[in-house]
């Protein structure tokens, strides 16, 4: 009779114990409505902060463009506001702006005067452009993943490695709930996942950036300890400690990079394989890898099934901070410090 | 003698006429050719140039025959009127052309000459020369994007066969 109650009473204890584990781990939608809510809370205020429209001179470089003088309005002008001055051509076809020398994303606005160039995927020297692309692509991965799978199962985005562009792949680090231990994807998972890219890239939805101070970038990811210790690495790597917010649609995500202005950018998109690395302090590491190419540099369908092989395989990534040339999938293991 | 239209007409003659006669167009011919043997590149009209051509490869078919031969060296002194260049023709055009058969001359057409009779233009050289191509190779940049992803490939391909041999 007393266990019987003491029994009771410790189902009941449990019980409450598990619906208060499950009423505190917020659903993905109240999670992304909430940085989506930060997010814009701090951009409407970075926007307040000139209340009064002051002009700034921007010089433009470039081919045929040299010493084009731009008046424009400070803390509200972007590099894609001077190329809509200029032609359709630059507005459809830049990737990047070079504002004195600093690569700067499309969508940010201009705080001073300055001398911009405006960076395309045909220039003689497109590395930079190459490597945000790379880096957009990446985050459009993590942007899918994210939203792939269903509420029962938690997704946990790790920070995107920065993959030279001749590896063949981007990767995307992710570590999924521990239910998922087990799941290899399928084709038809892989299919569904490029599905979901291709939808993302068809809406055309601008990434806009956000200059932060570390303390609003914390609070952006106060639900995810993974994406707090990513900040807090950015925040310290920084010169001046502020750290970098992407919003693409109502994803709010952490960049290493400039990104590209907008998805429809991307034309060819695939995700090609999800490849399991060692067990992480987060879970099982994962990586996600995808081949893609922009709307300017289409590949004809032989070369393309040929890129897309050599994507499937690994990419190991270097630990190393140097610019080390890519070393081979498969053949030797990665030189990590772990 | 007949008066027929025969004469007049000229359908179907390919020997074309330049010059005051048969001797002034080989006079002619033989200016153009040593100046096309010194300076391995020369501008004149497309009709000139077309009928140098064939001299020019016959001369350095003779060429080929080596300076000891008695034959190759009349031809040799009787078209090229500036007598420095036939060790030129004999030993430097000659050995350049060993492993061709024959082409050994390019024409390629000129916008047409500023002058009053806008006559077409043509230049014609001798391949190998040491002037920039006439037709110059564009080369794709092989730093975009699609250059980058294709050159991983290959290095990765190379390597799998390195490693499979």
């Amino acid at each position: 009779m007393a266990t019987r109650s003491a029994c009771r009473a410790l189902e009941r204890r449990f019980a409450s114990a598990a619906a208060a584990a499950a009423a505190a781990r917020p659903s993905a939608a109240e999670v992304r409505s909430q940085r989506n809510a930060v997010f814009s809370r701090e951009q409407a205020r970075q926007r307040a902060l000139y209340p009064r429209i002051e002009k700034i001179e921007v010089s433009m470089q470039g081919p045929g463009l040299d010493g084009t003088l731009l008046v424009m309005n400070r803390g509200m002008s972007t590099p894609l506001s001077c190329a809509r001055h200029l032609t359709e051509y630059h507005v459809n076809n830049s990737v990047l702006a070079l504002v004195d020398g600093e690569p700067w994303p499309l969508h940010q606005p201009l705080t001073d005067s300055c001398s911009m160039t405006l960076l395309t995927f045909k220039d003689s020297d497109p590395t930079l452009a190459n490597q945000a692309y790379w880096r957009s692509c990446a985050a459009l991965l993590g942007q899918v993943l994210q939203t792939a799978f269903k509420d029962d199962y938690t997704v946990e985005l790790l920070s995107t490695p920065e993959v030279p562009v001749t590896s063949g792949a981007f990767c995307c680090d992710v570590a999924l709930d521990p239910q998922l231990d087990s799941w290899t994807p399928s084709e038809e998972s892989l299919r569904s996942l490029t599905k979901g890219a291709q939808q993302l890239i068809h809406k055309d939805l601008p990434w806009e950036p956000l200059e932060v101070a570390p303390s609003v970038a914390l609070e952006v990811f106060s639900h995810s300890r993974c994406k707090q210790e990513e900040v807090e690495e950015k925040a310290a790597q920084h010169p001046k400690g502020r750290v970098t917010l992407y919003r693409c649609g109502d994803h709010v995500l952490l960049s290493a990079g400039p990104l590209v202005g907008r998805t429809g950018l991307c034309s060819q998109y695939e995700v090609t394989a999800l490849h399991s690395l060692r067990q992480g302090p987060w879970g099982l590491h994962r990586r996600a890898q995808g081949l893609s190419l922009p709307l300017q540099l289409q590949a004809h369908h032989t070369v393309w099934r040929k890129l897309r092989q050599r994507a499937e395989k690994l990419v190991e990534v270097s630990r190393l901070e140097e610019a080390a040339p890519p070393s081979p999938p498969d053949s030797t293991p990665p030189p990590t410090s772990q | 003698m007949r008066l027929t239209l025969r004469a007049l007409i000229s359908h179907g003659r390919v020997a074309r006429k330049m010059g005051l006669g048969p001797e002034s167009r080989i006079n002619m011919l033989r200016n153009l050719l040593t100046g096309l043997v010194r300076h391995e590149r020369i501008e004149t009209t497309t009709a000139r140039a077309d009928e140098v051509r064939f001299y020019a490869e016959k001369l350095v078919d003779y060429a080929k025959r080596g300076d000891t031969d008695e034959k190759a060296m009349k031809m040799a002194s009787f078209w090229l009127t500036e007598k420095d260049l036939v060790p030129k023709l004999f030993n430097v055009l000659a050995p350049r052309f060993e492993t061709h058969s024959k082409g050994y001359t390019r024409m390629a057409r000129l916008p047409n000459r500023d002058n009053l009779d806008r006559a077409k233009m043509a230049v014609l050289e001798y391949k190998g020369n040491p002037f920039p191509p006439l037709y110059p190779v564009k080369k794709d940049n092989e730093l975009t994007l699609i250059n980058q992803l294709l050159r991983g490939y290959r290095e990765d391909r190379a390597q799998q066969l390195a490693t499979k041999a």
